[in-house]
């Protein structure tokens, strides 16, 4: 079904249309590696803050996890952790549906990255557990060494390999929209508050 | 078809003055935006000029960074899809579907899937669309096409959403709060995306190295609708490759910032391989762009669709998109258009000041300025010009020829303005005078002006 006999032939004709109207050549150019200016670690805490997120700064893993233990209410709320040594009580396994994520109201998760740039968090589909359990909740948690800030994104597509990976974002402050009136509001379809726990 | 006449289309905009006035500062603020943070990186033309390199060394090496993206994309797991046109790439999508049973889609913004028409094909084989975006499900229920290419419901107002939301959606028409509004969409597409399956979206860069396509989105809908169903489908343009990952920062760089003035949009995602248990399909699309490559305007093609070309634009923020009538507007819409239909958008390279500003904002410097000429003389060539525009340009060749007939055109112009009625002056002879007060009429040309100076000063 896929890959119809049709299909091919598409394929074959663009590629020969292409060919014939190929444009004169042009170098490849090298890309210098653009610094960001400034302490990496405060301006990823300056651009967050500007894309409404939160952050907290803790000195190890282990305040990490007590900050989230004194922060974190799960009575009458349903919690899915990927971090261990913090227990939710929604569970997943490898056959989960994520579209029983939508219960999902709190959402602890680990950034493999940041980005000073930007304020960003780089995640992926295994540093979340459930990409759905981060992209349905209403409280996103994230935990991110502060030695694993980059100063740009330059620099921090360096330390990403693309190729080995399945799904990975950069997550920066909550989901947002401002498509009516251009009126910004904080809180779209994806999480409506996003906080990074800086540890270090 | 008929012609579009974005003038008549523009002047009902340019008359409702609260729409009006809101659309020209949203557009313009955006715009203000972009130049603050432009402002902010020393590099950022140097950055516009690399990111247009890299676009022009893809497209002149575009086969083989296909073939390479193909191959990745199938090592990854992803079925690939080649389509020629529109109606290919709707089949496709429609025979995906079909083959897996799907009635419910949530979709995130794809403008390629605009152009298309995909979504009213679908709809007519009785698979439910829902837009995820909130501009696009806007537009959708208003049954009404985007008017911008990343705001696409920016020229309504608040209470036109409220309305709208009331009588669709079952909200209180009575609060037009766009934060209400904004939650009323939330908890609408709640309900859908527990039920869909597949979910669709369009992609803003292709990498050919990695087999990744990049979507870069504020809302978390297009996340969503690619990482809850067992089916995701997702369409790009064969303009949309970059060949490897270390190029993608500087087009990630640029993009938001072009478009709204943001650093970066909330969900910046790659996808590589379907997640565990999902089936990934990508449809590659042409529909006339293999053909652009070989023409003098294929820089179109490095167009990474941000907007800022109509932010900027003083005819577009004034008339807003939905006067152009077409999937692209603004001004990389008025020299993409005619491309798919010569005599249908004929008028829309009109549609343009040559202000210049939407060359100096573009953040892949797409020379839009000098395809508006191109146009024209393809406008003309082809006889698909109005007899207005003829006898205008007829005239002014004329005119021009010589530097005797244009002195001779100056002394009638002064003549007539001092001499003619007002009432003939004012008249709809003289288009001109409708949005314009005459001069008062000076005492000489400039050309006797200068030659009596000449001549004092050398006395």
């Amino acid at each position: 079904m896929t890959e119809s006999t049709t299909t091919t032939n598409a394929r074959e004709r663009i590629l020969s249309r292409i060919r014939t109207n190929l444009p004169a050549a042009v170098q490849h150019p090298d890309v210098p590696l653009f610094e960001v200016g400034g302490d990496k670690i405060a301006n990823f805490i300056t651009k967050l803050e500007s894309f409404d997120g939160k952050a907290v700064r803790v000195a190890t893993r282990g305040e990490a996890l007590k900050w989230l233990a004194e922060n974190i209410r799960s009575d009458n709320r349903t919690v899915f952790s990927a971090v261990a040594g913090f227990e939710g009580n929604f569970e997943i396994n490898d056959y989960t549906d994520p579209h029983s994520a939508n219960t999902v109201d709190v959402c602890v998760a680990r950034g493999i990255l940041g980005v000073g740039e930007t304020g960003s968090v780089w995640v992926t589909e295994e540093s979340l557990g459930l990409a759905a359990c981060a992209l349905f909740s209403t409280d996103l948690y994230l935990l991110l060494d502060a030695d694993k800030i980059y100063s740009g994104l330059h620099q921090a597509y360096r330390a990403i390999d693309l190729s080995t990976g399945r799904y990975g974002s950069f997550f920066t402050g909550p989901s947002a929209t401002a498509d009516i009136e251009a009126v910004h509001i904080t809180g779209a379809q994806g999480e409506i508050s996003l906080t990074v726990i800086l540890i270090g | 078809m008929s012609q579009v006449n974005q003038v008549k289309l523009g002047a009902k905009f340019i008359a409702d003055t609260p729409h009006r006035v809101s659309h020209d500062r949203c557009l313009w603020e955006a715009r203000m935006r972009r130049d603050r943070v432009a402002a902010q990186i020393p590099e950022w033309e140097e950055m516009r000029r690399l990111a247009s390199q890299i676009k022009l060394h893809t497209l002149s090496h575009l086969d083989r960074y296909l073939e390479e993206f193909e191959t990745r994309l199938k090592e990854n797991g992803i079925h690939v899809h080649w389509a020629e046109d529109a109606s290919e790439h709707n089949r496709i999508v429609y025979e995906i579907f079909r083959d897996h049973g799907v009635r419910t889609v949530t979709k995130g913004k794809s403008m390629l899937m605009d152009e298309c028409g995909m979504r009213e094909y679908l709809e007519a084989r009785g698979i439910d669309i829902f837009e995820a975006d909130l501009g696009e499900r806007i537009q959708q229920l208003d049954n009404q096409r985007p008017s911008h290419i990343v705001m696409p419901a920016i020229h309504k107002l608040r209470g036109d959403v409220a309305r709208l939301f009331a009588e669709k959606l079952g909200s209180d028409p009575d609060i037009d709060d766009p934060h209400y509004l904004n939650s009323v969409m939330r908890k609408h597409m709640r309900e859908n995306y527990i039920k869909a399956d597949a979910g669709m979206c369009g992609v803003n860069f292709g990498v050919a190295e990695t087999g990744t396509i990049v979507v870069a989105t504020n809302e978390g809908n297009a996340d969503i609708s690619a990482n809850v169903p067992p089916l995701f489908v997702a369409s790009m343009g064969i303009e949309k490759l970059i060949p490897l990952q270390s190029d993608l920062p500087l087009f990630i760089r640029l993009l938001s910032r072009s478009a709204l003035g943001f650093d970066i949009t909330q969900y910046t995602s790659h996808y590589t391989r379907p997640r565990r248990g999902q089936e990934m399909h990508l449809v590659i699309v042409d529909n006339g762009r293999s053909r652009r490559l070989g023409t003098p305007y294929f820089e179109v093609l490095k167009c990474i669709r941000c907007g800022a070309c109509m932010n900027t634009c003083p005819v577009f923020r004034r008339t807003s998109g939905i006067s152009y009538d077409a999937p692209y507007m603004g001004p990389i819409g008025i020299v993409l258009q005619p491309s798919y239909d010569l005599h249908r958008y004929a008028q829309l390279p009109y549609s343009c000041t040559h202000c210049g500003s939407c060359g100096n904002v573009c953040p892949v410097r797409v020379p839009i300025p000098d395809y508006v000429f191109y146009w024209r003389t393809q406008i003309v060539e082809q006889h698909e010009d109005r007899l207005m525009h003829r006898l205008e340009e007829n005239g002014i060749s004329l005119v021009l020829h010589s530097s005797t007939t244009l002195s001779h055109a100056e002394k009638l112009g002064l003549w007539a303005l001092r001499y003619l009625p007002k009432s003939l002056l004012n008249s709809g002879l003289n288009p001109w005078a409708k949005d314009h007060a005459n001069p008062e009429p000076p005492a000489e040309t400039f050309r006797q002006y200068y030659k009596r100076i000449s001549k004092e000063n050398k006395d």
